[in-house]
């Protein structure tokens, strides 16, 4: 197998599938060179993320980072989910081979998407 | 709750080597290690088994022995036919810019890439699509035909949705327009998928070169063949020695053209039972998974199709990420997925077919094999419904279009 068994859990158990039904922070972003697509929603309570969802369509690497990225946000203040990074994707998946890291930056683009549309990321 | 086994339904790929295969080839590797070129004992011991197994091969198309050349396979049997027909006539009368050739949209990628680099030559190059079914239309075949035309080359049947095209059909064309005094115009079949699975014989067919591959009948990798019909002039793409009537200079590769040999004499020896094996487990699988799943589309036409092989798309959800899903549940099988192949494109073969973006991305082949088992369909049809529908609950896609049916009603 090319991908690590922490990969291959968050693809066969996804983390927080699904839409949070109160989200106040949504994006869905889409890699315009293969078509894969992340859905993420949030509920952030004073700065904290309450409660976080994740859909994805594309190959395997793409949903198991929508899943770990999910996991790493449970919890988390803004602040400090802004400070992730695509390199922490990667390693919560146990690792990506080059050419599949994309995944892990649509992650990224769709965390801080969602983030500046729920207006508190800082101005870029 | 089931075993733990790998199920194999990607017999389209690859194929595993038969056991009386091994067996034959084994000696080859070892006491029989002869050259063919030798005058010794050794030498006409490995000349007397390659030509037997020269013999088998022409049987499984209805060939003559001195028709074949053995090449490392089938991309190398696509390229000795179709450059070898090119050159050879650009050879003999002027320039490639004033040569054409037709080809279809669906052709495997090797024949792809041939035609890609003939035409970057200064070839002219035709690419005819195929009708929603896949299937090339035999009146776009008669509409491209030029003066300028040297060789058609249109697969016996597709690697990826199994259609099988009107090969024959084309042939009465050709030979119609070399009566018309076309003298210098060929054609050419890529049989590698269809060759054991479907009668091949190249009589019937009328077509001038076909191509085959080894390993897609029990046989290990690295060997293929090409059947270059009496009179018709090929340039030698590998030159520097008299083996294959000169048309493939090189040591033969005795162990695996004996393996080859072995394999295509089970193929047509065991050719009904096999055939008809598969195309029960084909249907079963394909009847189960319609009373499963929903939103699915089968790709390429129900009929006139290789017996062992069902391309489907599963709507709103990726073939990579289905197929990695389907192997960590020990089932194997392939996509025309741009994730899963390294392109960016998804497969041009479905796309051909006037498919969407979303439907041939999700499109997933599932070849089934002589070994296969009812059991193990049974195990793929439980399976399945569970990991699609675990996809589908996580698609974007799916929600978007809900959303959109029911603001609709």
């Amino acid at each position: 197998m090319p991908y690590s068994s922490t990969f291959n859990d968050h693809l066969e158990n996804p983390r927080n599938a699904g839409e949070v039904v109160d989200a106040n922070a949504v994006a869905e972003e889409t890699n315009p060179v293969c078509g894969d697509r992340l859905r993420l929603s949030l509920r952030i309570v004073k700065g904290r993320i309450e409660e976080v969802g994740f859909l994805a369509y594309g190959c395997a690497p793409t949903l198991a980072c929508g899943s770990a990225l999910s996991e790493l946000l449970e919890g988390k203040a803004v602040e400090e989910a802004l400070q992730l990074t695509r390199k922490v994707v990667v390693e919560a998946v146990g690792g990506l081979p080059s050419r599949k890291q994309h995944a892990a930056a649509l992650a990224i683009e769709a965390l801080r998407s969602a983030l500046s549309r729920s207006g508190r990321a800082p101005a870029v | 709750m089931t075993e733990p086994t790998r199920v194999y339904l990607d017999h389209s790929a690859t194929t595993p080597v038969d056991r009386r295969v091994v067996d034959a080839m084994l000696p080859y590797l070892t006491e029989r290690f002869g050259n063919p070129s030798s005058v010794h004992f050794f030498g006409q011991e490995a000349r007397a088994a390659v030509d037997r197994a020269r013999r088998d091969v022409a049987a499984l198309i209805g060939a003559r022995a001195n028709e074949i050349v053995f090449t490392s396979g089938g991309t190398e049997a696509n390229n000795l036919a179709i450059k070898g027909v090119c050159e050879s006539a650009a050879g003999s009368a002027g320039a490639a810019g004033e040569f054409h050739v037709i080809t279809t949209a669906i052709e495997h990628s090797s024949v792809r890439g041939i035609c890609d680099e003939l035409e970057k030559n200064g070839w002219k190059i035709t690419r005819l699509p195929a009708n929603e079914d896949g299937i090339v239309r035999i009146d776009d075949v008669r509409a491209a035909l030029q003066p300028e035309t040297v060789l058609v080359s249109v697969m016996l049947a597709n690697n990826e949705i199994g259609t099988i095209q009107p090969v024959r059909e084309i042939a009465a064309l050709v030979k119609e327009t070399r009566a018309q005094g076309h003298k210098r115009l060929w054609l050419h079949t890529d049989a590698v998928q269809a060759a054991g699975r479907i009668p091949v014989a190249v009589e019937t067919l009328g077509c001038d070169l076909l191509s085959l591959s080894a390993h897609k009948l029990y046989a290990p990798k690295g060997t293929g063949a090409l059947f270059v019909r009496r009179g018709v002039r090929l340039m030698p793409q590998n030159v520097g020695g008299h083996q294959e009537r000169e048309k493939r200079a090189g040591t033969e590769g005795v162990p695996g053209i004996v393996a080859f040999g072995t394999a295509a004499r089970l193929a047509r020896e065991e050719f009904e039972q096999r055939a008809n094996h598969e195309r029960r487990l084909r249907d079963r699988f394909e009847a189960g998974v319609s009373e499963r799943i929903g939103d699915l589309v089968f790709n390429g036409d129900r009929d006139r199709r290789l017996p062992h092989l069902s391309n489907i798309s599963f709507r709103f959800i990726e073939g990579e990420g289905l197929l990695i899903s389907l192997d960590l549940q020990s089932i194997a099988v392939s996509t025309g997925s741009a994730c899963s192949s390294g392109t960016l494109e998804p497969s041009p073969v479905i796309q051909a077919l006037g498919r969407n973006d979303e439907i041939s991305r999700g499109s997933i082949r599932f070849s089934f094999g002589k070994d296969n088992s009812e059991k193990e369909v049974d195990y793929v049809l439980e399976v399945l419904p569970r990991v699609v529908e675990k996809l589908r609950q996580l698609s974007p896609l799916k929600k978007t279009q809900r959303m959109e049916a029911a603001a609709a009603d």
